[in-house]
């Protein structure tokens, strides 16, 4: 069957583009370029299977390496780290060189000697598409290759196993859940429910400043351990009892100090400076 | 026999031979069954379970293999039967090697089963860290990792179905399916952990990379015949090229060498030999011990099924092309393997290297291919090859069984710590003294592999030898006894070393400070020429640590008892090396019948 002009036209403009798609992957640094390389390469190939008639492959081809396996791939990618790219430290002397003479060589052999090669009118091809490619495809499956596709199951199974051998670690220590941490809490004497919160003042932010016990004493655990390492711990001292103090008398009275707003307003400003000087 | 090509427009359902398919059934269903047992039987009863099943199937398979041979093959008159429209192709030359393989595996199985005090080879669990605590907690609570059991029925599983193919996409998936399990068994050593590991990833990152030149052998291979089945790629052509595929032989010629380079990888034969080293150092030595004799068996297999069913038949040419890629090959192998053996001073880097020579004799048998003479049928390399492997087979597990009971020990008395194999060189002095079973039964070893007469080697390599002489390579024969010669040298050191010289680190006193080459987790101990002395851990079940310092170790060689398996399996190789050398007849005359067209 020759080949029609249609299917030249596709081939000439998705081969350059396969091979520019296949350098990339070689030569691109980073992992994720490689990767995407290499999704190229296989949607053409699969356009490429779909020209040439056989489009159960092509789809295949599609669903299974572009759309799961190469998507495993960057999934992977992302956790191992977008960022890691290739080392490009020789670990022995001058092997790069070797390995690039080798690789050409081994080029230049392959394409002459396949050049040389003159196939004849292929044959066959409306046969076996005689009633729809998947269907052709199926027969072969299920007739001359159905104790291949049975081992390949083994593989599988081989795979899967192996995989889990590598990666399965028992757990070989009693997990510990929330009941066995509260018991440990307990047993270690330590605060048996949830710490207090902080106490709320309307001058202040309250994250920083301790809640009061019922005797009117600071209650430090209130504050979140990392204000108190960092020192933004306001503590609360005569002063701002003496004001809660006022200013619950001057509700009781009615009288709003406007004043306390602007105060307010100021020691915000100051808590976010603080906060954003931590953060950096 | 079976239509080989159904290409009608009808579905036709493919006859399954149940009868000839059972022995792979048996192996490869087993391993199912295994992987069951590991989800189903509780931990203690695991072990013994698996290696029950593991045992029955192996020996099940050789049985069956066996009744096969003399009740349902011997009567009929076919050269061999093709099964499932000819995707396994059942010849004599099949039968034989299967049971090679079943009967070796069945041994090394013993050797890869031993658990006794301090032998046991595999790390508690492949996924802990090396060196973490959770490896040390897992070590302390006994874990085993049985899983192995059915990894290593897969493995053998795929090498029945490597030389049976009767496509080359069976022979593909075969190919893998021995390959994965191995790949993954490398990297569960239990001591040396980092090696270990960087054995499994070498030998993955290497074989893919091989199976990758298989593929596109196959592919090119399809371009020229426009079908995969090894039948149809020759039949109707056997004598004379139709004229429409003349124009294709490039395609033919290059597909073949690149099938033949995916298979020689697995024979580890030079110049696709890197991995061997590294990955017999590396992986747990049971395992090395049956990955370099039952692979070896298989993959060759493989090689004489491509190179019978390619190199007489399809025009002088091709036989001229395959013959030299061989015969390169086999030179390259032999002086490779025995020269750098000489300069190696750690046991399991010798024996690897003994190995890359060994597949290069092998091949120098296979380059004894004649083209087809339009009369007989008959290739004597068939039965000279399986003789040969059966020989090498049964010293290789031997000798790694031996490797693996030569330990390093810290502290003495009851509190002695039993740590990695001591491999170097040095700590096998004065072994005969120390435990003299031992001690001859790896220098019968040796002095099969060295093909010293009165023992398996010798015969193997008579035959091998003879074949390439037959086929007018006289000069390449001359050329391997010479190899043999070299590499006698360091087989014989060995066993000098063992017998005559006295012990370096008597118990008494420390052996003087080694010094301990850092070992990266990637790229250290390539194939520098002066083997690299590795000390022991000073802690049991640590992997080897990252240390740029010099250490001090105690230098104590201690040898294990080793279960009562390991110790039956080193005894029915001796036994097995000695009997096939002295009487080498019913074997060889058994094999006879191999030699018949059709591998």
């Amino acid at each position: 069957m020759m080949t029609s002009t249609g299917e030249a036209v596709l081939f000439w403009v998705l081969a350059p583009a396969m091979v520019l798609g296949a350098l990339g992957l070689v030569f691109a640094r980073k992992a994720v370029y490689a990767a995407l390389s290499m999704i190229f390469v296989m949607v053409c190939l699969a356009m490429v299977y779909v020209m040439q008639q056989a489009e159960f492959l092509g789809i295949v081809q599609v669903v299974v390496y572009t759309g799961a396996v190469m998507m495993l791939f960057v999934f992977v990618l992302m956790l191992v780290g977008v960022d890691a790219s290739t080392s490009a430290v020789e670990t022995i002397k001058g092997q790069r060189w070797i390995g690039i003479l080798m690789g050409v060589g081994l080029g230049t052999l392959l394409v002459t000697v396949t050049a040389r090669a003159a196939l004849p009118e292929t044959v066959g091809l409306d046969e076996a598409n005689s009633e729809t490619n998947p269907a052709g495809l199926a027969r072969v499956l299920m007739s001359d290759f159905v104790l291949d596709l049975e081992i390949v199951a083994t593989l599988l199974v081989t795979a899967a196993l192996a995989a889990l051998v590598l990666t399965h670690r028992r757990r070989l220590t009693p997990k510990i859940g929330q009941p066995e941490r509260a018991a440990a809490r307990m047993l270690a004497g330590d605060h048996p429910v949830n710490l207090p919160a902080p106490g709320v003042y309307a001058r202040h932010n309250a994250m920083d400043v301790p809640a009061l016990d019922p005797e009117g004493n600071p209650i430090e655990a209130s504050v979140s351990r990392v204000l108190r390492i960092r020192g933004q711990e306001h503590s609360l001292d005569t002063d701002v009892t003496t004001l809660v103090a006022t200013r619950d008398a001057a509700e009781l009275t009615g009288d709003h100090g406007t004043d306390t707003a602007a105060e307010r307003g100021g020691q915000n400003d100051d808590t976010d400076a603080a906060t954003t000087e931590g953060e950096a | 026999m079976t239509p080989l090509i159904a290409a009608a427009p009808q579905f036709v359902q493919p006859e399954i031979w149940w009868t000839w398919l059972a022995p792979y059934l048996l192996v490869l269903g087993a391993a199912v069954v295994g992987v069951l047992v590991e989800a189903f039987v509780a931990p203690r009863a695991r072990r013994s379970t698996q290696l029950t099943l593991a045992l029955v199937a192996l020996l099940g398979a050789a049985g069956w293999n066996v009744w096969l041979w003399v009740d349902q093959f011997a009567p009929t008159e076919f050269k061999a039967i093709a099964l499932v429209n000819g995707s396994l192709m059942v010849s004599y030359f099949t039968l034989a090697l299967q049971t090679v393989i079943l009967v070796v595996a069945a041994l090394a199985l013993l050797v890869v089963a031993d658990r006794s005090r301090g032998a046991d080879d595999f790390a508690p669990t492949a996924a802990a860290i090396p060196g973490s605590d959770y490896e040390e907690l897992a070590r302390t609570k006994g874990l085993q990792q049985t899983e192995i059991y059915p990894l290593f029925l897969f493995a053998v599983g795929g090498m029945m179905l490597f030389p049976a193919a009767g496509n080359l996409l069976t022979m593909f998936i075969a190919l893998e399916i021995l390959s994965l399990p191995l790949y993954v068994m490398s990297g569960m050593a239990r001591h040396r952990r980092l090696l270990s590991q960087e054995a499994s990833l070498k030998y993955f990152l290497l074989g893919a990379f091989s199976s990758a030149f298989f593929l596109m052998g196959m592919a090119l291979v399809y371009g020229y015949a426009g079908t995969i089945n090894l039948w149809a790629i020759t039949n109707g052509h056997a004598l004379q090229v139709p004229e429409a595929l003349v124009g294709g032989r490039p395609l033919l010629v290059m597909g073949v060498v690149m099938l033949l380079v995916g298979v020689l990888f697995k024979v580890g034969a030079v110049p696709f030999h890197q991995w061997t080293p590294d990955v017999y150092q590396g992986a747990p030595t049971s395992i090395t011990g049956f990955m370099a004799a039952c692979t070896k068996a298989a993959a060759f297999g493989a090689v004489i099924r491509i190179v019978v069913w390619f190199a007489p038949f399809i025009g002088l040419d091709l036989h001229e092309e395959i013959q030299v890629t061989i015969v390169i090959v086999a030179i390259a192998s032999m002086l490779l393997g025995s020269v750098l053996g000489v300069v190696q001073h750690d046991v399991k880097r010798l024996l690897a290297y003994s190995s890359i020579a060994h597949a290069g004799f092998v091949l120098v048998a296979v380059a004894g291919v004649l083209p087809y003479d339009g009369q007989t049928f008959v290739f004597p390399m068939n039965s000279a090859v399986i003789f040969y492997l059966l020989a090498y087979g049964l010293a290789t597990v031997g000798a790694f069984a031996v490797v693996r009971l030569v330990r390093e020990s810290q502290g003495r008395g009851a509190d002695a710590v039993t740590l990695g194999e001591a491999t170097h060189l040095s700590q096998w002095a004065g072994l005969g003294r120390r435990s003299p079973f031992l001690a001859v039964a790896f220098s019968v070893f040796l002095l099969s592999f060295a093909g010293i007469p009165l023992t398996a080697g010798f015969i193997g390599k008579f035959t091998a030898f003879k074949v390439a002489v037959d086929g007018g390579l006289w000069w390449l024969a001359v050329l391997a006894v010479l190899c043999s010669a070299i590499a006698v040298f360091f087989y014989v050191r060995i066993i000098v070393l063992m017998f005559f010289v006295d012990p370096a680190a008597d118990d008494t006193e420390p052996e003087p400070a080694r010094e301990v080459v850092a070992v990266g987790a990637l790229g250290a101990t390539s194939d520098a020429p002066v083997g690299t002395p590795l000390a022991g851990e000073p802690e049991a079940g640590v992997g080897l640590r990252l240390s740029d310092e010099l250490r001090r170790t105690s230098g104590g060689v201690t040898v294990l008892k080793g279960s009562v398996g390991s110790r039956v399996a080193i005894a029915v190789a001796m036994v097995g090396t000695l009997l096939l050398g002295v009487l080498p007849g019913p074997v060889l005359d058994l094999l006879e019948k191999t030699v018949n067209f059709l591998p």
